[in-house]
């Protein structure tokens, strides 16, 4: 299983939650898969996606699901302590550990030195982290999830390295993102 | 409060919910600690301690992509923190967040070493285009309005600087 299919099984369990995506490839490939309103692309400031979902999470009662990398989660690892003390309900942290820095070429980051995400979402007090390693389970464990209401969840899930070669750009620039994402969620 | 008289915190806070700003993360300073209580303490809003002031920026997004009026209480120390984030975020999506600053390293600092920041601070905002106000006494507490009046009009970020003299 690489990310895109991580990905792909997400999204089949997904009806009308909120979905925050990581920059570059995440998103790119959350766009081929399945484009809708409800998705909030990054496009820039690597490690906010669990932030903004939590901001998104502390505002509105709808269940926020955040797509995240090993690597921008390594990058803001506090937000998962801000995350635990505040404990919203309606917050799906899902981490997708490839290893690797993948928009920038696959280098490898510290999960692949032993380094095990989950475990330090435990610490952090995140009780609700469910590690992930066949694809099978993810629409099963996505699915269980969704259908409650008893969060902040950590799902962390882990692929290999790659992707599917006809990846491309998301056509639509940062104020679209924003305008129609707004428009979908503000009642 | 002291007797009749609002102090400089309450007089900020009764400006910033006379503007509804209703959600607030917050990263402390001395000079902030009594503005810092006055929002814990009221349930009309929401707020929250951040770890960083990166992840404040990312939080209030999601706030302010929801419908809230946000806005974050930082040292100026910590612009320096969030630079990518004003630039590749707020800026490149338009969001438009408040930022409550005390200045440290300006007149009256004692510690040395919060010069350097505090001499770089406005540059650093001009360099990222952040329009700022600095508010050096209560008295001038309508620049407030001035720049929160623009902020939700132009869909672009402010900075309030507030120096040592503010807090007195």
């Amino acid at each position: 299983m690489r990310r895109f299919e991580a990905i792909q099984n997400i999204m089949e369990s997904v009806t009308d939650e909120i979905v925050v995506c990581n920059l570059g490839h995440p998103s790119q490939e959350l766009f081929a898969i399945k484009d809708r309103p409800k998705n909030f692309y990054m496009l820039g400031s690597m490690g906010m996606a669990s932030s903004i979902g939590l901001g998104l999470a502390m505002s509105i009662n709808e269940k926020i699901i955040v797509i995240e990398g090993d690597g921008s989660v390594l990058m803001n690892l506090g937000t998962l302590t801000t995350i635990i003390v505040n404990q919203p309900k309606n917050y799906i942290l899902v981490i997708i550990d490839n290893e690797a820095y993948g928009s920038t070429g696959f280098q490898t980051t510290f999960t692949s030195k032993g380094i095990n995400l989950d475990k330090i979402a435990k610490a952090c007090d995140i009780h609700k982290t469910i590690l992930i390693t066949k694809e099978a389970d993810i629409k099963e464990v996505m699915e269980r999830i969704l259908k409650s209401n008893d969060g902040p969840y950590c799902v962390v899930i882990k692929t290999e390295k790659g992707m599917p070669d006809n990846i491309t750009i998301i056509p639509f620039d940062s104020i679209t993102i924003k305008d129609r994402f707004i428009r979908s969620i503000r009642k | 409060m002291k007797g009749n008289f609002l102090t400089p915190s309450e007089k900020l806070y009764a400006k910033l919910k006379e503007h509804e700003l209703d959600f607030f993360v917050s990263v402390p300073c001395k000079l902030l600690d009594e503005l810092i209580k006055l929002i814990e303490n009221d349930s009309e809003v929401i707020s929250t301690p951040v770890t960083r002031e990166e992840e404040g920026i990312g939080i209030l997004t999601g706030a302010y992509l929801a419908g809230r009026r946000p806005a974050i209480i930082l040292q100026n120390s910590g612009i320096g923190n969030c630079i990518n984030a004003i630039c590749s975020l707020l800026n490149y999506y338009r969001i438009p967040l408040v930022f409550i600053t005390s200045h440290r390293g300006t007149e009256g600092e004692p510690i040395e070493a919060q010069r350097q920041m505090g001499n770089a601070t406005k540059a650093l905002l001009k360099a990222v285009n952040v329009k700022f106000f600095e508010i050096s006494t209560p008295e001038e507490l309508h620049f407030l309005d001035e720049g929160l009046n623009k902020v939700y009009a132009q869909g672009s970020s402010v900075a309030f600087l507030f120096p040592f003299s503010y807090w007195k």
